[in-house]
Order: structure tokens, then C-alpha cells, then sequence
């Protein structure tokens, strides 16, 4: 309460961010039983890869960006980074698969299947700047080819792939913070709307109030 | 003895060819794989979840 009697800012964003995300939904200890399927566990597997994304990719950058072409170890971290990426992104694809196919925008989740597809798309640009920093034959190829289909859409401009510095800060910084971004408000909009029901059987999808979906026949254990 | 050993990798990338459609065979076993992930993902019964439906 600020001098004036009316509720600080403070107060007035706690009380927003408990209204817009109760506790007990942010953290739920039970989940749908409908979530027993291997089909739900794609997300977070996705979420793991992009952890060891990160914590691979900052020893590759603390390390400096030539390092992993003449030690053993940096060797190692490199090829951890590039596997964690090739299975971030099989993960993702089965995930976005699964999600499709329930049509999970259903019941009020546009904005998770929305926040879902452009980091996706985000990601593949991640990627990308990855391999042209590569420093080596392989980044030059694919810096080289790439740089006439950039230009001919007139984005080469501002997004020179020739430049490795630029194409390296957009690779440790730019676009990671997007898509962590992007993956918290993912995260954060899965736990306000609940996972998405299975399509009923035998009928068209009629669309589940979002404020049932979380635990209305609570059988499972939390994610 | 390391995987490359076993599969000789010091060549260039295999492709397959139809009419206007190009791609490498490795992106091809990695799509391949993806389905058949996905299948199994969805017809493999989950743990315990026999034991859930039957007490609910």
C-alpha cells in the first residue's frame, strides 16, 4: 500500500500475475489421466535437449569460436552441441505432429499452438546461423549459397550471412533469448490452459472449456 | 572402435532423385525415423496407465 492509500505497482502485479497464473496451476500435482500416453512426453524432451543446447553451446562460446577445431574436449562439446540440436528438433517435429494431429488449439490454446509454431520457425533460424558460424569449408558452402537466395528477397540487407560476426551474435544471443522467450510463454501457457484433451471418439471436435482442462479427472501425477 | 569406423563416412553424401524432388539419404533416415517414433509413441501402451483407467 503506497502513502496515497492506493495499492503500489508492486501489489498490483503480484495481484495480476496470481490472477493471470494461480499457484496451483503453475505448479499442479496432478495432471489429466488422458496425459498417460508416450505421445505427451515429446515437449519435454524437446525442453531437455534445449537445455544441454545451452549449456553446450555456452562452454563452445566461453571457449571462444575457433576452439572446438583444435582440442579433443572442445571437439566433444561441439558434437554434443550439434546432437542436442539434431535431437531438439526430431523431438520438436514429433511433438508438433502430435499436436497436430489433436488439433491442440482447441478449447482457447490458440496461443500455445501459436507460440509453439513460431518457435519452431525461430529455431530453424538458430540453427541455420549455427552452421554458418561454424568456421570451416562447411560454413563457407553453406554461407555462399545461401547469401543469393537471402539477397534475392532483399532481407541480405540487414542479415549479411557472409558476416560471421554478426551471424555469431545472432547465434549466442539474439535468437537464443527469442526462443527462450518463446518456450517460457509456451511453458507458462500450457500450465493457464491445461493439455489438450484427446479428440472425442466417433464425433467432431467440440472445443473443451479452458478453465476444465487441468486435472478435471485428476488421476495422473505431474509432469 | 568408433561408429565412423564401422560406417565409412569419407565420402561425399548419397542422394536420392524423383523428377524435381532431391534429398540426402541421412535427412531421409532421419524423417523415416521420426515416423516410426511417432507410431510407436502412440500405439506403445504408457506404464501404468492400464492400472489408472481401471481404478477410475
Amino acid at each position: 500500500m503506497s502513502a496515497s492509500g492506493k495499492p503500489s505497482w508492486t501489489a498490483r502485479l503480484r495481484e495480476a500475475g496470481v490472477q493471470a497464473m494461480p499457484p496451483e496451476r503453475l505448479l499442479p500435482d496432478t495432471q489429466p489421466a488422458y496425459m498417460s500416453s508416450w505421445i505427451y512426453i515429446f515437449g519435454v524432451l524437446t525442453i531437455a535437449a534445449l537445455v544441454i543446447i545451452i549449456f553446450s553451446g555456452s562452454v563452445l562460446g566461453l571457449k571462444g569460436p575457433a576452439w572446438w577445431h583444435y582440442t579433443g574436449v572442445g571437439h566433444f562439446f561441439n558434437s554434443i552441441h550439434l546432437w542436442s540440436v539434431e535431437l531438439f528438433f526430431f523431438f520438436m517435429v514429433i511433438h508438433l505432429w502430435g499436436k497436430f494431429f489433436m488439433a491442440a488449439w482447441r478449447g482457447g490454446r490458440s496461443r500455445t499452438w501459436m507460440s509453439g509454431a513460431i518457435t519452431f520457425l525461430i529455431s530453424i533460424a538458430a540453427a541455420f546461423t549455427g552452421y554458418v558460424s561454424q568456421q570451416n569449408f562447411d560454413a563457407q558452402w553453406i554461407a555462399t549459397q545461401a547469401k543469393d537466395g537471402l539477397n534475392s528477397t532483399g532481407i541480405g540487407a540487414f542479415f549479411n550471412v557472409l558476416n560471421f560476426g554478426q551471424m555469431y551474435t545472432y547465434h549466442v544471443l539474439l535468437l537464443p533469448v527469442v526462443v527462450v522467450a518463446l518456450v517460457s510463454a509456451h511453458i507458462l501457457l500450457v500450465r493457464r490452459t491445461g493439455i489438450v484433451p484427446p479428440l472425442p471418439l466417433g464425433e467432431l471436435a467440440i472445443p473443451a472449456p479452458a478453465a476444465d482442462a487441468p486435472g478435471a479427472s485428476a488421476t495422473g501425477s505431474a509432469a | 572402435m568408433s561408429l565412423a569406423a564401422i560406417i565409412n563416412l569419407n565420402h561425399p553424401a548419397s542422394y536420392v532423385h524423383w523428377g524435381f524432388f532431391q534429398m540426402s539419404v541421412s535427412n531421409l533416415v532421419v524423417i523415416g525415423l521420426m515416423i516410426v517414433v511417432f507410431a510407436v509413441a502412440i500405439a506403445l501402451p504408457f506404464p501404468g496407465s492400464r492400472r489408472r483407467r481401471s481404478r477410475s
